[in-house]
């Protein structure tokens, strides 16, 4: 209520009570006390294994001690100054190395910033002005990457966007056909990571008839590696599936927390970007360099998709015997490492949704409508204990709906 | 930017579509057309056609004017949403035996109609008004979120993302409508459905009232638990996206 006052809606966006759909609302936290590793504790004192990771961006465990010595170190230096620090340099060179399909790297502070870029830079390139979607995507805040329902948003926002479905080769096919000459950009998300519905990995070949399209038509393919960027390949989603992206953005998991967001690509983009007026007032702050760096070199040394992706596998292995046990049937969809539950029995989501409460309830923090992150610092014994709250959650919603 | 016919659509089956609630609400409503067995047809050029028809106190809304006592045409649907806001005369092109009740018991059924949709500060101090209002505009909404994502083009865009299944809409515990999506069509439901596939219950009839006075806002009363949401909540968002168009044609 006091945030209310002073706050619209008390806590706005994805992290608040409506778009974050906690339902119902009493099973929630609603604000934290503080976050150590996996964990994070509301401010009762209860301690909950957080698999939300701030939505992606804790991805070694909050507090990482190399992170956050790397960041103290460079803040004791300088952070935001006139002139940039160098770490902005040694950054993007680390990015280029690491990333299959970078050039360069331009920075910025969230993925909303870099995907506005990679999509001003594709017109500015092509200087065309269409902007095809794969449906159910999310690519930011920004009035392009919204719909023509959405507050606040005008028709003239969203005239030129295409949407067209995920996995579908012939409707993508048709639209190239019918605005030929006029596509500046294709942009997706590695695979459709939608809400409220299982996540659908990409059909056999279908990045590489995208990748295909693009190329013949002389359009610019932008992948959105922000939700997904470093859980599934450090060199991008991408290269995990095969193809190369045009440019790719990042955010979120890039330096475990601090904020900084990249925008990387092919030399051939290069001149564009340059060309453009884009900036802000914090977007070359060395601290958050820094950190990236640490950031990226432990997942490096790490090989930590592996790791994520095993733990993540653990767990969804974990999941699906407790649901079984219960006569549950729980899916478990998309990469491990980024994994969406749903259980199926109750297209609704009303069973599901009972069911995440009541985990939230005894400290497990899951969402119902929106894919988990899992970080390195959850370990084995977190996972157990996430299995058993599960499968005594499991318990409690059977009982209420007896077979 | 409001759409004339679309707004003759809200203004037929929402507005006017809100007499057969009216009449099971008041009871001086009902006593004006007890006996009375006749039908108003409204015919709107270019929009929609739509039938009242009276039967001994109860009525019903029908699509279409097929076998009604009075006819109403309209050459425009500017023309028919004036006669609603009261700047425009209805012409009848047939049924002129019975322009006594349309200027006598339909009028005055009308004027209490108005009293429920845009009643006085002082009015809405009473108890049993304010509950009768408030449900009566909870009517008027419902069926006015059906037409605006029918007819309207935004609001037909957030239709067509709406999955098939039915949403409650709810007040408390004892009062409910129901909206049906099919094929990315809505219709409301003659009753709230029994078993949905997404709800919004407000907490009361004050927290309802305050949202369609949009003294409060949808967003804010979920984080304060004033209005509870569960089920499918993409069709809650997206019927949201609708009724936030509704101001913009009954305001």
């Amino acid at each position: 209520m006091r945030a209310c006052r002073v706050i619209p809606s008390g806590i706005y966006g994805h992290q608040g009570p409506a778009e974050g759909c906690y339902v119902p609302i009493e099973a929630f936290p609603l604000y934290s006390q503080k976050a150590e590793g996996t964990y994070l504790w509301d401010l009762d004192g209860n301690k909950f294994i957080d698999y939300m990771c701030a939505y992606g961006p804790n991805i070694l465990g909050y507090h990482d001690p190399d992170v956050d010595a790397a960041a103290a170190k460079q803040r004791a230096i300088s952070d935001c100054t006139t002139l940039p620090n160098t770490k902005m340099i040694d950054f993007a060179e680390l990015l280029v190395e690491t990333v299959a399909c970078a050039d360069w790297a331009f920075f910025a502070k969230n993925g909303n910033d870099v995907t506005t870029l990679a999509i001003m830079a594709a017109r500015a390139h092509t200087h065309r002005k269409k902007i095809v979607f794969f449906k159910g995507y999310y690519h930011g805040v920004s009035p392009w990457t919204q719909k023509i329902d959405y507050a606040g948003v005008i028709e003239e926002d969203v005239m030129h966007n295409i949407y067209v479905e995920w996995n579908n080769f012939t409707q993508l096919e048709e639209v190239f056909e019918k605005y030929k000459g006029e596509i500046a950009a294709v942009i997706g998300q590695p695979y459709m990571h939608g809400n409220f519905m299982d996540n659908i990995l990409p059909a056999e070949g279908f990045w590489q008839f995208v990748r295909k399209k693009c190329t013949e038509e002389g359009t610019v393919l932008v992948v959105d590696d922000v939700r997904a960027g470093f859980r599934l390949d450090l060199a991008g989603s991408d290269h995990y599936f095969g193809f190369e992206a045009d440019m790719i953005c990042f955010c979120k998991a890039l330096a475990n927390g601090y904020n900084v967001s990249a925008l990387c690509g092919k030399e051939f983009m290069k001149n564009a970007i340059s060309s453009m007026s884009y900036t802000g007032s914090y977007w070359m702050s060395a601290v958050p360099f820094a950190a990236g760096i640490a950031c990226i070199e432990k997942m490096k040394k790490l090989d930590l998709p592996k790791i994520l992706i095993e733990k993540g596998t653990k767990l969804k292995n974990g999941l699906e015997e407790a649901a079984k046990e219960f006569s549950f049937d729980l899916h478990v969809t998309g990469v491990p490492s980024l994994f969406y539950l749903r259980i199926a029995d109750d297209p609704s989501l009303k069973l599901h949704q009972e069911w995440i409460a009541e985990c939230v309830k005894r400290g497990v923090f899951f969402t119902n409508h929106h894919n988990h992150f899992i970080n390195y610092a959850l370990s084995d014994e977190d996972i157990a204990e996430t299995v058993e709250i599960a499968r005594e959650a499991f318990s409690v919603v059977r009982d209420r709906h007896p077979l | 930017m409001r759409d004339e016919r679309v707004l003759a659509y809200c203004n037929l089956f929402a507005v006017l579509g809100s007499i057969p609630k009216l009449l099971e609400l008041d009871e001086n409503a009902r006593k004006l057309v007890q006996n009375k067995k006749l039908s108003i047809g409204f015919s709107v050029k270019d929009g929609p056609c739509g039938t009242l028809a009276f039967d001994d106190g109860r009525v019903e809304m029908r699509e279409g004017t097929k076998g009604c006592s009075i006819k109403l045409y309209f050459s425009s649907c500017t023309k028919f949403n004036g006669m609603i806001d009261g700047t425009a005369t209805p012409m009848p092109v047939s049924g002129f035996h019975h322009l006594g009740f349309l200027l006598g018991a339909f009028t005055k059924l009308t004027d209490i109609l108005s009293s429920y949709l845009r009643p006085t500060p002082e009015k809405l101090e009473d108890k049993d008004f304010f509950e009768k209002s408030t449900v009566l505009m909870l009517n008027v909404i419902g069926n006015a979120v059906v037409q605006i994502g029918n007819n309207d083009k935004v609001g037909m865009f957030s239709a067509s993302n709406i999955v098939d299944g039915d949403i409650l809409f709810g007040i408390g515990d004892d009062i409910a409508i129901g909206i049906r999506a099919k094929d990315h069509v809505l219709s409301i439901m003659k009753e709230a459905p029994e078993v949905s596939f997404s709800e919004m219950r407000f907490a009361s009839l004050t927290v309802a009232r305050d949202l369609f006075d949009g003294k409060i806002n949808a967003v804010a009363a979920v984080g304060e638990g004033k209005v509870r949401i569960c089920g499918m909540i993409s069709q809650i968002d997206n019927i949201n996206r609708i009724l936030d168009r509704v101001s913009l044609y009954l305001a």
